[in-house]
């Protein structure tokens, strides 16, 4: 598929929304004292995981 | 008064938590992702490739209704999912934690906790699901064609009792176990018996709070609002303050035992 500009000016927001997640999760990741299981673990699965890595973070992962 | 005190602390809760900032976006993107790939689709098959020479794919391109209706179903299947979870622990993990006697400790009523409560998450998943729902209206109005958005903001607004149904059944689950993960599956095992027996029994069940979205998806395209859609409406409403006053009511029994 060409990419054209129509498709990055169409695509940009769901994609800075979903950068947006990525780095809150990862920001508050930092900043948290404990979470379940091995930090660098939820580090790997909050990049590499599109999406839904951050919701399974927050979800799973923090531990209040 | 005192329903307000407990009102900040569950929003400041979950503010701090990042709920606030998390759901929104996912409920988002949900809502938003479905229109997209519909209509790239064939560019992205034509683009794949792989398709044996002269195959033709002949996708049928959906008009702005059953596009509209595509971010209505992914928010109650994904967004239904979230908000189970999200709802899961909120009674049920302060009980576990101890934080249920701290604050029951002092002289608060039982209406007003889970009330508060209700409000705190149902409020977040409203706001959540108006962003998610006008999000998705912002990309099928771009891509297939325009919505009316005042009948938009009506089918939200019967969307969102679908939604206090569903934290409303959490809360009520919340209260009979301790267990966040076994509430989590209990609610979702009684909306998907719900859902079931409304597709089973829909010829009977006309008035059943899971087809709301249907409804609301005639309603886009036709401009009436059946009698249906308010019965729908009017049980989940009733639904959920059944549900809310069951909370009550287990948990008034159980401090007496």
């Amino acid at each position: 598929m060409m990419i054209s500009q129509d498709l990055i000016l169409l695509l940009l927001p769901v994609l800075i929304l979903q950068l947006l997640l990525l780095v809150i999760a990862i920001v508050d990741l930092i900043r948290i004292e404990e979470t379940n299981g091995p930090k660098w673990m939820w580090a790997l699965i909050i990049i590499f995981l599109n999406i839904i890595g951050p919701i399974i973070y927050f979800i799973i992962g923090r531990r209040p | 008064m005192q329903w307000f005190v407990i009102f900040k602390k569950e929003l400041l809760e979950n503010w701090r938590n990042l709920k606030w900032i998390w759901v929104p976006i996912v409920f988002i993107i949900f809502a938003v992702m479905d229109p997209i790939t519909t209509y790239y689709l064939p560019k992205i098959m034509d683009a794949v490739g792989g398709m044996p020479e002269g195959a033709v794919v002949d996708i049928p391109m959906p008009n702005a209704n059953e596009a509209m209706m595509m971010s209505f179903g992914e928010l109650s299947l994904l967004g239904v999912l979230i908000t189970v979870v999200i709802a899961m622990g909120t009674i049920s993990g302060e009980m576990k934690s101890g934080v249920y006697e701290l604050i029951l400790s002092k002289p608060v009523k039982y209406t007003h906790y889970v009330s508060a409560k209700f409000m705190s998450i149902a409020l977040m998943v409203w706001v959540s699901t108006a962003l998610a729902i006008i999000a998705g209206w912002y990309y099928v109005a771009l891509l297939f064609g325009t919505i009316d958005f005042t009948k938009l903001l009506t089918g939200i607004l019967f969307f969102s009792l679908y939604f206090a149904l569903i934290v409303s059944i959490v809360l009520m689950v919340n209260t009979w176990f301790q267990t966040p993960g076994l509430v989590a599956f209990i609610s979702l095992l009684l909306i998907i018996i719900l859902n079931v027996a409304t597709s089973i029994y829909g010829h009977i069940l006309t008035w059943s709070p899971a087809l709301i979205s249907d409804y609301i998806g005639a309603y886009l395209s036709t401009g009436t609002l059946t009698d249906e859609l308010w019965y729908s409406a009017l049980m989940a409403l009733v639904f959920s303050i059944v549900c809310i006053q069951f909370a009550i009511i287990t948990l008034k029994n159980r401090a007496l035992q």
